[in-house]
């Protein structure tokens, strides 16, 4: 039985502030990290249910804008420990106590917060992101910065080149220590051997508590982004000892991490789940993703005629929502939601408490929250009426914004 | 010639420091607070600021961060009785930590160091 004591002495930031843009305007009055995600959870679900599934009991979110659902979410979801237990996950808004800004970047939000460090005392700091979908033992990923006595362990993933562009890419000797590191380049290299393949950061990193400590305080004196991708990474990679984890190649249950950064793969990473082996297993008893949802009673379909028939097929239905005498196909449907009679829904993301009118005909949409979709109205067919109202991505995929009104 | 901030509560010791630094060649000017020490920085340009711990008013650590966030690339050189401040993470911050003693040759060789470095 391997114990894992360096759990109890690593403390978890996750960093929460991430604005979004890309995905506006579902990111219109929420952070990236609360957008809702697979019908019940919101994004900074994963990493949390990561973190407890991996035993860390210590953890810290950080959040900056639009900070008020994802307080709220976090209250009622992740309020499990008790400090006398030394358990804790807290949130914490910006709170210019050293600095007057908002964060500048990624070490700046660890800088800003070293008091929670000082009070702590850990061994090791684990630094996630809130914005990412996937599952990660991070008991794993620490016990091998622990093994290769690392100062930095960034987990990092094999991605297709042409979409490498948006992360820092990773040069790694026999061993997995960094070799190489640019962050962001517009010719990505690739993984020597793999010409269509570059290795990238997940920014999930390890850190040695007094290595995170130097570098965020040298960090601070500097006029850069202070960011860990940007400023802190390509000074420190030849001097001290930065390993990559393979996560893949380490975690063989899990092999699903999804950086959404737009309404094309937020889309797309949604609608995989209706599919009957989905990417991403949400029904791993071994690995439960946890989140808060108000009560609801169950789902339900109503009406049987042949013109007037309630039918869900290839998609998730949430608790509380009622497809009466309409039809779904291949979408996902948050709690609360309604499909009246004679509407018909295709392979679109419904938010909670979303009312579709009877005889409406949705395609390719993501209808946010509280949205009433009048009787008779089409959604998805007639792209040019769209863009009149909606935003309407390069795809086609058509956004209804949160309270829209019609 | 560069110019140097001391900041120090205890009026004999920060006289001392100053005349010695002085003897260096140095411009010093003195505060006897952190309150003080902002107020300077914000009017004059130093090259390098001495910096107490225990202060009343402000103490050190508050100031450092307040200076900082006028002025990233400043040379501060924390300069202080107690060695125990350095758990305090917000002093690793400062360019140097030293603690203080009769000679102080530590914070000369230090400030020539520094400003060495910086005139490069």
């Amino acid at each position: 039985m391997i114990t894992y004591r360096f759990l109890k002495k690593t403390l978890t930031f996750i960093l929460a502030g991430g604005q979004g843009e890309r995905l506006y305007p579902l990111t219109k009055d929420r952070s990236k990290p609360s957008v809702p995600f697979g019908g019940i959870y919101r994004i900074i679900d994963f990493p949390l249910s990561n973190a407890i599934n991996s035993d860390l009991r210590k953890i810290i979110v950080l959040t900056q804008y639009k900070s008020l659902s994802l307080d709220r979410h976090i209250k009622t979801a992740w309020n499990l420990f008790t400090r006398e237990l030394e358990g804790f996950v807290d949130v914490v808004p910006a709170q210019q106590r050293i600095d007057s800004n908002w964060y500048r970047g990624t070490a700046d939000a660890i800088f800003q917060n070293i008091y929670s460090i000082e009070m702590e005392k850990p061994e090791y700091v684990l630094v996630l992101s809130g914005d990412h979908v996937y599952k990660m033992d991070y008991r794993k990923l620490i016990g091998f910065h622990i093994e290769k006595n690392a100062d930095l362990t960034i987990a990092a993933i094999e991605v297709p080149r042409a979409e490498a562009s948006r992360f820092g890419i990773l040069e790694v000797d026999a061993e997995n220590r960094v070799r190489g590191f640019e962050e962001k380049p517009a010719n990505p290299k690739p993984i020597p051997g793999k010409d269509e393949s570059s290795f990238v950061s997940m920014g999930i990193y390890v850190f040695k508590t007094e290595r995170l400590i130097r570098y965020v305080s040298e960090d601070h004196r500097t006029e850069g982004s202070n960011d860990f991708g940007k400023d802190i990474i390509p000074r420190i990679y030849s001097s001290d000892r930065v390993f990559a984890y393979d996560y893949v190649a380490r975690e063989s249950a899990f092999n699903y991490w999804r950086d959404i950064g737009t309404i094309k793969s937020y889309y797309d990473a949604t609608l995989d789940l209706v599919s009957t082996s989905p990417q991403l297993n949400l029904y791993d008893r071994d690995w439960p993703i946890r989140t808060h949802m108000e009560q609801y009673p169950p789902a339900k379909t109503v009406h049987n005629d042949v013109t007037r028939r309630g039918v869900a097929v290839e998609s998730l239905i949430s608790s509380g929502s009622i497809v009466s005498g309409g039809s779904v196909y291949g979408s996902v449907i948050s709690p609360g939601v309604r499909v009246n009679s004679y509407a018909e829904v295709y392979d679109s993301i419904i938010f909670s408490r979303v009312n579709v009118g009877r005889g409406a005909k949705i395609r390719n949409a993501i209808i946010d929250k509280n949205v009433v979709i009048p009787d008779n109205v089409t959604i998805g067919f007639d792209r040019a009426e769209d863009e009149k109202r909606f935003t309407v991505t390069e795809e086609g995929i058509v956004v209804i914004p949160k309270s829209y009104i019609f | 010639m560069s110019t140097i901030l001391i900041v120090e509560d205890e009026q004999h010791q920060r006289e001392l420091y100053a005349m010695e630094l002085q003897d260096e060649g140095y411009t010093v000017e003195q505060a006897a607070n952190g309150k003080e020490a902002v107020e300077m920085v914000k009017k004059t340009k130093y090259d390098l600021v001495v910096l107490d711990i225990r202060m009343p008013e402000m103490d050190g650590i508050e100031t450092l961060g307040k200076i900082l966030s006028r002025d990233k690339k400043i040379p501060i050189i924390i300069y202080t009785a107690y060695s125990n401040y350095k758990s305090n993470f917000m002093t690793w911050t400062a360019d140097a930590y030293i603690t203080k003693s009769s000679d102080m040759k530590e914070l000369k060789d230090k400030i020539r160091e520094i400003l060495a470095a910086r005139s490069k």
